[in-house]
């Protein structure tokens, strides 16, 4: 089986006035279909730049500078090169094919909308035919069932409708109702399709399992607690069943006992949609819960890629051992990797993690460590192996 | 309805605003002693004599509450005192000249508002880029230019060289004695409105023609006003998560920037609209001077200069009736735009 994205040599930067800031440094990377890859490194360390690099949504002064990002598309059989696409077609794939959970939900959602405007815009983008069908299939029963006299006065209309929802279904972008989705007052005559958007929004907020959907989808999002707020940014990002899903830190904000139940809302999003997840988080322990393979950043370098039980058990790369080791446990001492962050302004030379590394070598300070395979699936850039 | 005990309880605490004002400025004309207040009525070096008299029949000598509780106690009954500048009843003095500052206002607010929010996040959605520079470049030099430079530069432009193309003044004489005569029926002595509601094309072009100079200065010099704080307050909209989220939704670029981005940054623009519409109904003083364009600001600063206390107090009344109406009316139009605000209860 193909994987579903394959990043080569990708190499993000920001242009800021105190210099070049190498924010990930030819990174590779492939997220295989239907697993969950965690990416897990300490604040900074490129983690969320290589999610929104896959969304082409790093933002200004940051740019793509190199690489490629390969997007495995199943209905044609093909992969497409997500950094060379069109904006308009990117855009067709964001929130669609690709979405992404953020760490904040209070930001991440608009405060001036309703919960349900804000998911039923992603039905609205990207499902227009689909909404168009159904609208024209609710039209139909109208018209066969519709008796006396109301009826008969909005039948000509009803059908009227019919026609221009046929011909979005068949062509989204049709003439005759891209004019009328111009028109000021006119526009309001494609409700129905709003009104489907509503009604999938609803199931979608069902979905995640939050309570009296009907009742959230008309909220806004100020009048929720952080828990049902990320519900809703879930149920947003999985509202057009995406291949690849990104959550970046989806439970850092959150308290321990949601934490839970979102992770276990992850763990059956990938087993019901068969969604990949990449999913973003500083929290080994969180990592170790939902994904099936970890990558581990430091400094926007790759230092080790193993599955999860590999990791965990036999950590190679000395950053990953010093990781693990920090992790706070009852009855140990707190452990905590010496030295700072490298910074990402001017990298030190040759591995970035030397500076910090117990066992640093002088080949260390002079030469980069390629990313290779020690045992299968298990990669580690590191010149001890 | 919580909408309307909204109103009724903002509307009381006019009670204690316009006293405050009042004792204020009845307060600052304390300074002055009563003989030189009593001089304001005498209009020859005779009638210095009958100073004493004046001082007597009018009370200027009596404690200060006695005097503001007489003046309390005409106001209440309607009379508001007697203009010397325009030699006309207060009251009627305002319902004379306030159209006139109101037709300024009505046209300059909106082409104001309007353009300051188009250009303003124009140049937030364009930050760093030519068109950011060139709109912040037009916003500092309208908002540098001072007002009676600029108004004398178009009148000498619109009105001199091209041979009183754009004149001063509210109406051509013509105008006038159609405006004045039995046939036109003064609605609300807002010409342009009067004209529509008359059916009468000339006085309209002929009003609209009188009102290009006079909005052109305003406009251009409170432009840059709103231009610079919606540019700010889009840029921070813009930086906000929401935004990435609609980005990574597949949104086009120009709805992110018109649904998601600009609603939420327009709350603080829609603050100082309100005050900049109060403000302005206040009159533009400069700007009503030299385009003789009498109205609120004229009679005020004539008022003030000539040391016409009633006059001055009038206007202090109108000004915070007007500023805690308009603040009323941002309010309710804060619940229309961030449903966060609840009327009464503030931002939760």
């Amino acid at each position: 089986m193909k994987d579903l994205i394959k990043i080569r040599d990708l190499a993000v930067r920001f242009y800021t006035y105190e210099g070049i800031v190498y924010a990930i440094d030819d990174l590779d990377l492939e997220i295989r279909q239907g697993e969950t890859l965690g990416i897990v490194g300490e604040t900074g360390s490129g983690k969320t730049m290589t999610a929104l690099a896959i969304l082409r949504l790093i933002p200004y002064p940051g740019k793509i500078e190199s690489g490629s990002i390969l997007f495995f598309d199943k209905s044609i059989d093909q992969e497409l090169e997500l950094l060379k696409l069109r904006d308009d077609r990117m855009r067709s794939i964001r929130g669609n094919r690709i979405s992404m959970v953020f760490q904040e939900p209070g930001a991440a959602l608009n405060p001036v909308y309703t919960i349900g405007d804000q998911i039923s815009e992603v039905f609205l983008l990207h499902r227009r035919r689909e909404l168009a069908q159904r609208a024209k299939q609710r039209l139909d029963s109208l018209l066969s069932d519709g008796n006396g006299l109301a009826a008969g006065v909005k039948r000509p209309f009803w059908g009227w409708q019919r026609r221009i929802y046929d011909k979005i279904a068949k062509e989204s972008h049709a003439f005759e109702p891209r004019l009328l989705g111009r028109l000021p007052l006119f526009r309001r005559l494609l409700w129905r399709m709003g009104y489907e958007a509503k009604l999938l929004t609803v199931d979608m907020l069902k979905d995640v399992e939050i309570p009296d959907a009907a009742r959230v989808a008309v909220q806004y999002p100020h009048q929720l607690s952080g828990g049902m707020k990320q519900r809703a940014v879930i149920a947003m990002a999985l509202a057009c069943s995406p291949e690849l899903l990104i959550a970046d830190e989806p439970t850092t904000s959150l308290d321990v006992t949601i934490q839970a139940q979102m992770l276990e809302l992850f763990r059956r999003i990938k087993v019901d949609k068969g969604a990949s997840i990449l999913f973003i988080t500083h929290n080994l322990g969180v990592a170790s819960e939902v994904c099936d393979r970890v990558a581990v950043m430091y400094a926007g370098r790759l230092c080790e890629v193993a599955p999860v039980g590999e990791m965990f058990v036999h950590p190679l790369h000395p950053y990953t051992k010093a990781l693990l080791n920090a992790v706070p446990m009852p009855g140990k001492k707190l452990e905590t990797i010496p030295g700072v962050l490298a910074d990402a302004l001017n990298p030190p030379p040759g591995c970035r993690f030397h500076p910090r590394c117990p066992s640093a070598m002088p080949i260390c300070g002079q030469e980069r460590a390629k990313l290779k395979e020690v045992s299968k699936d298990h990669m580690v850039a590191c010149h001890l192996y | 309805m919580e909408l309307r005990a909204y109103i009724a309880r903002r509307l009381l605490l006019l009670i204690p605003v316009l006293f405050g004002v009042t004792v204020f400025i009845f307060a600052i004309t304390m300074f002055f002693s009563p003989t030189e207040r009593a001089t304001l009525y005498v209009t020859s070096p005779q009638g210095m004599r009958d100073l004493p008299s004046i001082i007597e029949q009018y009370g200027l000598d009596r404690p200060f509450f006695v005097q503001y509780g007489t003046w309390l106690n005409q106001v209440f009954h309607g009379n508001l005192g007697w203009s010397n500048v325009v030699s006309m009843p207060v009251g009627r003095a305002i319902f004379h000249y306030l159209p006139a500052t109101l037709e300024l206002a009505i046209f300059a607010t909106p082409i104001i508002i309007l353009t300051g929010i188009f250009f303003g996040s124009r140049a937030a959605a364009h930050k760093d880029k030519p068109v950011d520079h060139a709109t912040r470049v037009v916003a500092i030099l309208g908002w540098s230019l001072p007002t009676f430079w600029l108004g004398l530069l178009l009148m000498m432009i619109f009105y001199g060289y091209f041979r009183g193309l754009l004149p001063p003044g509210r109406l051509s004489s013509a105008m006038e004695i159609m405006v004045t005569s039995g046939d036109f029926i003064r609605y609300t002595r807002i010409n342009t409105l009067d004209a529509i509601l008359n059916l009468n094309g000339p006085v309209l072009l002929d009003a609209l023609r009188h009102l290009i100079l006079p909005v052109i200065t305003i406009s251009t010099v409170n432009v840059a006003f709103i231009m610079r704080l919606m540019r700010s307050s889009m840029l921070e909209s813009l930086g906000k998560g929401y935004i990435l989220t609609a980005r990574a939704k597949g949104v086009q670029e120009k709805l992110v920037i018109s649904k998601h981005a600009r609603r939420n940054a327009l709350i603080p623009v829609i603050t100082v609209s309100g005050y900049l519409f109060a403000a302005l109904a206040g009159g533009a003083v400069i700007t009503e001077t030299i385009f003789s364009f009498k109205g609120m600001g004229w009679w005020a600063s004539q008022s003030a200069l000539r040391l016409d206390i009633s006059s001055v107090l009038g206007f202090a009344l109108f000004m915070a009736v007007m500023f805690v109406l308009v603040n009323l009316v941002v309010d309710i139009l804060y619940t229309r735009v961030d449903p966060r605000v609840r009327l009464g209860g503030g931002v939760q």
